[in-house]
């Protein structure tokens, strides 16, 4: 009986022991789960415009291009910390020198850098080889991918654009036909011969749409690449609600990196923040990347006050007021311990003349004197505080700060507001009032009533359009203004059906060329939408092409910005400044020049985070 | 009955091909060239002609508009193949991982057809219009239930209560609230409601319907419901009156008959006939969402995408949730003229 009693009792502990260590067990593991959760890095933003896909070679929106950035590799890209921008190997041995005269560019990848895993590989780990990069740069010429920067390659590589013409003729766009030019020298190098010198060929390489992809991969998923991005970089695409959320995770597989701090400014407050809270890490950090994009300014705005997002890049102007009274952070930023950088982007702004107009257009004295003179009358600094409310400063040249050719000391003194100088120059070239009817007229007696294009439900281009409107009452001249939809203001300027439009250009790399490419004579019906043609301009801007950036491809650009201030094709803009604010948990924040996104290079506070929502 | 919608169905027919008609003459001639905006920032001739070709608009106007109309038949494309599609069309086989949208149109895909997609995000029309709708559902008919019923009960009590205090009270705060725009409304409840307060979230949506309807979906279903109430209520009222007013609804209350009987009995079921009419008016309404609501509240719906569609020329799915929306509008008024039978024994179909 005893006996039984002691079993029945032991079984009776084991049973109570067993369900004891069950317990322990689950609440261990639980307990690690809820601390692996709370540990993880999640950050939240929004970006200010929807994304179409993340097809590299078929972008080109910044924003899909933006989160490229995070899922491709680029050979080349820029130091996170340099300022200038400067270039640096990211999965070469080295950026290249320029040989045979700058015509030819030998890229060795480095061994050992392996794409995110995915089905297409079927369940191998695919390597990187330089016939990837080769397949890419074809890509872009294939009329199937309607690629938006196929012009970076056309005119460019030796044999590519006999290659393209061939498969048009052979109804065939066979990728395993060599080209001449794009040489695949062995499993890691590959090396391109250019028709003629052209140092900015190197900037195309740090552009997060020239970057390898797998033909596995967009075979695969041909009838959806926008999907599908597959690459070596630091995050894979999670979640794509398209037009609504964007969910990048951390690549288990990616081989990771260290700040490099060789070109930190000790001057600078976001640079020692940045190495402070990088240094010696890992990167990147954050695991988990989640962004909506929110077209509307205030739900934008106020998802990030309300700490719903962890910082707002591009603030809506029309809130720096309240986060920026008079140029410094509100108290209750203050209070939360927000950050704000703020950056000149390297873009311009410009209103265009349409230079085949025969009121506006043409390049005899008489012609660039008016031109000149409307210019003089147009008081951009209204644009700059009513318009952009402040944010915003007037351009002196085509080159915005930031972009290798800028000179802060170019003074374009011809496109200040002056009011008299405009009126004299008016009448001392006979564009007088001829019929008596309060208006100016041609010197031949012709009435002039000119015409400002802008996009159609676009507030900003109205505003600009009236301001035009209104600068030029005062002078006597009558103008009307056009809203137009956007396929077909795009058109009118493609084949010159304007007088006068505004326009912008964003930077796609970070040399002047990009800019005054957009005045170059055979750029006409391309992207000279002012169809300025002057010899000698185009001449400067040929020879500029052949060197290397230095004192004397200074000399041309300089040259060049002197003959566009002087013939005047365009009203020179303004060049915005944006604000970010950051707020205090997210650590290593800094805004790049050209790179748009900084995933790579954040970490995140989370007790911090967590901390702050819990308020 | 059956006769009459047959009947019914049958002239869907034409006015379908109008409605397609009127799109096609109006995106071919007015609406400018896709190309161009899909080109890219540096063009040349070279490039607008490829794309113009692959979209297909190089082609006759009658040849694109036949393309069209087996566009909207099938949801399947099989044209305007570029000299490079001919090579090899995409191999879709059983172990491409993708979704079942894709897969439905592996087969199709195969034999040298796809699915019609956006011209800017290569994404298929049939599969933006099937998943963007259930978040516009789940705003508009929560929308749609408390507007009708909140319309109707108020208006059968201010109906009632004609010429009182209260009812004028109620047609002034009434036309005032149809006085302001409902972007106020929008932005004013975002910001006091959504930030200030703190009681709703300021934008989202998530994955899961129970998140969306009882966190997201509230501030925004809120709104709608009080923008259209005051209309509605001012509507309902005359339809209430014009009933109160009839002879037999005094001869009714002279009978006896008591007051509650009187309206909720007669005058309800009569005025629910224009009633039902005005729901009907509105009901397509809810299948395409408000893109206010959409674009500031963050919900993926179809309202939203119609207008990012429209800021990009997206013509396929600008195209595609037209003709949706016309569809939707013909068998709604099909199905509301059905229910007048139901609501009223004395309407006969003929």
């Amino acid at each position: 009986m005893g006996n039984m009693h002691r079993m029945i009792l032991q079984k009776l502990n084991i049973a109570v022991m067993a369900r004891v260590a069950i317990a322990l067990f689950l609440a261990t593991v639980l307990a690690q789960h809820v601390a692996v959760a709370a540990e993880k890095k999640v950050l939240k933003i929004a970006f200010r415009a929807a994304e179409t896909g993340f097809d590299p070679q078929r972008i080109e929106d910044r924003y899909s291009v933006g989160i490229c950035e995070n899922f491709f590799d680029s050979l080349l890209t820029y130091d996170w910390l340099a300022l200038p921008v400067k270039l640096v190997p990211q999965i070469v041995d080295k950026v290249p020198e320029g040989e045979e005269g700058g015509t030819r560019f030998t890229f060795h990848l480095k061994p050992g850098i392996f794409f995110a895993d995915d089905p297409a590989f079927n369940g191998k780990r695919r390597e990187l080889v330089a016939k990837d990069m080769e397949y890419a740069i074809k890509r872009f010429r294939d009329p199937v991918n309607r690629s938006p920067y196929s012009w970076l390659f056309e005119d460019k590589i030796v044999g590519f654009d006999e290659f393209v013409d061939a498969a048009k003729k052979n109804d065939k766009y066979d990728y395993d036909k060599p080209i001449e030019g794009i040489q695949v020298l062995d499993k890691y190098t590959i090396s391109f011969k250019l028709r003629a010198p052209d140092y900015n060929f190197l900037y195309f390489f740090a552009m997060p749409i020239v970057v390898p992809v797998a033909r596995e991969v967009i075979e695969t998923y041909a009838a959806d690449t926008m999907a599908h991005p597959v690459g070596t970089g630091p995050y894979i695409l999670k979640e794509w609600v398209r037009r609504s959320k964007i969910v990048l995770e951390r690549n288990p597989g990616y081989r990771g990196h260290v700040l490099n701090t060789q070109y930190a400014n000790p001057d600078d407050p976001w640079d020692n923040d940045a190495v402070k809270a990088l240094t010696g890490k890992r990167l990147p950090l954050i695991d988990r990347i989640e962004i909506s994009p929110i077209e509307e300014e205030q739900p934008r705005f106020l998802a990030f006050m309300n700490r719903e997002h962890d910082y707002i890049e591009e603030t809506p102007f029309a809130f720096i007021s309240q986060l920026l009274p008079l140029g410094k952070l509100a108290p209750a930023m203050l209070k939360r311990q927000v950050r704000v950088q703020r950056t000149e982007e390297p873009e311009i702004t410009w209103d265009a003349f349409n230079m085949d107009d025969p009121i506006v257009g043409g390049y005899k004295p008489e012609n660039v004197a008016f031109r000149r003179a409307l210019i003089l009358a147009h008081d951009r600094s209204q644009e700059v505080n009513i318009i952009r409310r402040g944010q915003a400063s007037a351009t002196m040249s085509p080159i915005p700060p930031g972009v290798v050719g800028y000179d802060p000391n170019f003074k374009a003194e011809d496109q200040e507001y002056n009011l008299p100088r405009a009126k004299a120059l008016l009448d001392m070239f006979g564009y007088v009032d001829k019929d008596g009817d309060g208006w100016r007229d041609m010197p031949d007696g012709r009435p002039i009533i000119l015409q400002f294009k802008y996009r159609a439900n676009e507030q900003e281009g109205r505003q600009i359009a009236e301001l035009w409107v209104k600068c030029m009452s005062a002078i006597g001249i009558r103008m009307t203004t056009v809203a137009v939809q956007f396929a077909d203001l795009l058109k009118d300027r493609k084949v010159g059906k304007f007088q006068m439009s505004n326009l912008a250009w964003i930077a796609d790399y970070p040399d002047g060329q990009n800019f005054l490419q957009l005045l170059y004579g055979p750029n006409t019906n391309i992207s000279n939408d002012a169809r300025f043609k002057l010899p000698e301009y185009d001449r400067l801007y040929s020879a500029a092409l052949k060197l290397p950036d230095g004192p004397e491809r200074s000399k041309l650009y300089r040259e060049m910005n002197r003959l566009i201030v002087a013939y005047a094709p365009w009203r020179l803009g303004v060049n915005r400044t944006f604000s970010q604010f950051i707020n205090p948990w997210v650590l290593g924040y800094k805004k790049h020049p050209i790179l748009y996104t900084a995933f790579k290079y954040l970490d995140i506070d989370v007790p911090a985070q967590q901390a702050s929502l819990e308020q | 009955m059956g006769a009459y919608v047959l009947r019914r169905l049958w002239q869907m027919i034409p006015t379908l091909a109008g409605v397609m008609l009127l799109i096609f003459v109006l995106f071919n001639w007015v609406g400018g060239d896709p190309a161009l905006v899909l080109a890219g920032k540096i063009t040349n001739k070279d490039q607008i002609e490829n794309i113009r070709k692959q979209l297909g608009v190089d082609q006759p106007a009658y040849v694109q508009l036949g393309y069209f109309a087996f566009e909207v038949a099938t949801g399947f494309t099989c044209t305007w193949k570029s000299y490079t599609d001919k090579a090899e069309p995409p191999k879709l086989d059983a172990k491409t991982p993708g979704s079942a949208a894709d897969s439905a149109t592996k087969a199709k895909a195969n034999s040298g057809c796809q699915a019609v997609r956006s011209w800017a995000t290569n994404e298929e029309v049939p599969k933006i219009l099937t998943t963007r709708i259930t978040p516009t559902l789940t705003i508009m008919i929560p929308v749609l239930i408390l507007e009708t019923l909140l319309g109707v009960i108020l208006a059968i009590g201010v109906a009632y209560a004609r010429g009182t205090l209260t009812d004028r009270m109620i047609m002034m705060i009434c036309t005032v609230a149809m006085s302001v725009s409902f972007l106020v409304y929008i932005i004013v409840a975002q910001y006091i409601f959504g930030f200030q307060l703190g009681w709703f979230p300021v934008q989202g949506w998530s994955d899961s319907f129970w998140k969306n309807i009882t966190y997201y979906a509230p501030l925004p279903i809120a709104l709608a419901v009080f923008v259209g109430l005051a209309p509605a209520l001012r509507l309902y009222r005359s339809f209430f009156l014009d009933e109160i007013n009839n002879e037999y609804v005094r001869t009714a209350r002279a009978k006896g008959v008591p007051e509650k009987t009187v309206m909720m009995k007669h005058v309800l079921r009569n005025a629910m006939i224009p009633i039902l009419t005005n729901i009907g008016i509105a009901l397509p309404g809810i299948f395409v969402g408000s893109f206010l609501l959409e674009t500031f509240f963050s919900i993926p719906g179809l309202g939203r995408e119609i207008l990012v569609a429209v800021n990009r020329s997206d013509f396929p799915v600008i195209k595609a949730a037209t003709v949706y929306l016309a569809m939707v509008t013909m068998i709604i008024n099909l199905l509301v003229d059905v229910l007048y039978k139901a609501v009223d024994p004395r309407v006969t179909f003929k």
